[in-house]
């Protein structure tokens, strides 16, 4: 087999690799970051984890973070407020986390998320929300 | 650190750049070896636009040519230039290690040289800059004023 081929195989390996340790990183740092606590509120809210480096935040996050309403969003520049950045186990940006509202995150999102993600999330953090409600009335 | 106006598409040609000419060096090389000088010429391109913004080969084309002509539109965003910089350091410091590698260890130079160019073109596809967050990163551990 020629370089070129040998070449292609090496760095598809790295490239596999890399995916998997990035996969097996954001599942151990989301299960760790989903039992963090933040303030209560009246209903479920967002902690977005910025910082001016991050040209994503400014390019992808933001804009979708626009489109969702009626939601209250907690902006975090994450090396200035590094001990919640430590307690959500912030290692990238952005980093979106859907709270609940007694303070009690329920979705992580390491990189990007999307409008309709974060909708979703918020949609289930609500209903959540509601049946606790429900249960305690 | 400030942000500042940093026009988007000429960091998209800049990744446009170094897609093609390792693709170029890395297909090209097989029909015709000495097309591999073309992964230690990127390097220094890479290089010298770090440090000197008006050497940078591929955005001077974007600046001189693509931009005047209509060719590309900008794209003009508020952010900072320093984790782009780094990125693109960190791109040419592997296409030197690559380049070390060409001559005695053929693979490791072209893998090395691949992973540069997967790297670019995540970031020119999807936005996600690996560099930019080795640079927060290295802010976060103190090790560099990020």
């Amino acid at each position: 087999m020629s370089s070129q081929l040998w070449a292609l195989a090496a760095a598809g390996s790295v490239v596999l690799a890399a995916a998997g340790l990035e996969l097996w990183r954001s599942a151990a740092a989301r299960r760790h970051a989903l039992e963090a606590k933040s303030g209560p509120a009246v209903e479920p809210y967002i902690i977005y984890f910025t910082g001016e480096g991050c040209t994503v935040c400014r390019t992808h996050q933001e804009p979708a973070l626009a489109r969702l309403h009626d939601v209250r969003i907690d902006k975090v520049d994450a090396l200035a407020d590094r001990g919640l950045a430590d307690r959500f186990h912030v290692y990238t940006l952005p980093t979106t986390v859907v709270m609940s509202s007694e303070g009690r995150a329920l979705h992580v999102n390491y990189g990007y998320a999307p409008a309709n993600k974060l909708e979703r999330q918020l949609a289930e953090a609500r209903r959540e929300s509601d049946m606790k409600e429900t249960a305690t009335a | 650190m400030a942000l500042t106006t940093i026009d988007h598409s000429a960091l998209k040609v800049n990744q446009t750049g170094i897609v093609a000419t390792v693709l170029v060096a890395f297909i090209g090389s097989y029909f015709f070896r000495p097309l591999l000088v073309l992964i230690p010429l990127l390097a220094v391109v890479l290089l010298l636009g770090t440090f000197a913004p008006q050497l940078a080969l591929f955005k001077q084309l974007y600046f001189k040519v693509l931009k005047p002509r209509g060719i590309v539109k900008p794209r003009p965003v508020q952010d900072r230039p320093e984790p782009h910089n780094f990125a693109q350091g960190l791109g040419g410091v592997f296409l030197v290690v690559s380049s070390l590698f060409l001559l005695p260890l053929p693979v490791v130079g072209l893998a090395i040289a691949l992973l540069v160019a997967v790297l670019a073109f995540i970031n020119l596809a999807f936005g996600y800059c690996v560099g930019c967050q080795i640079y927060y990163q290295l802010g976060r551990a103190g090790l560099i004023k990020a």
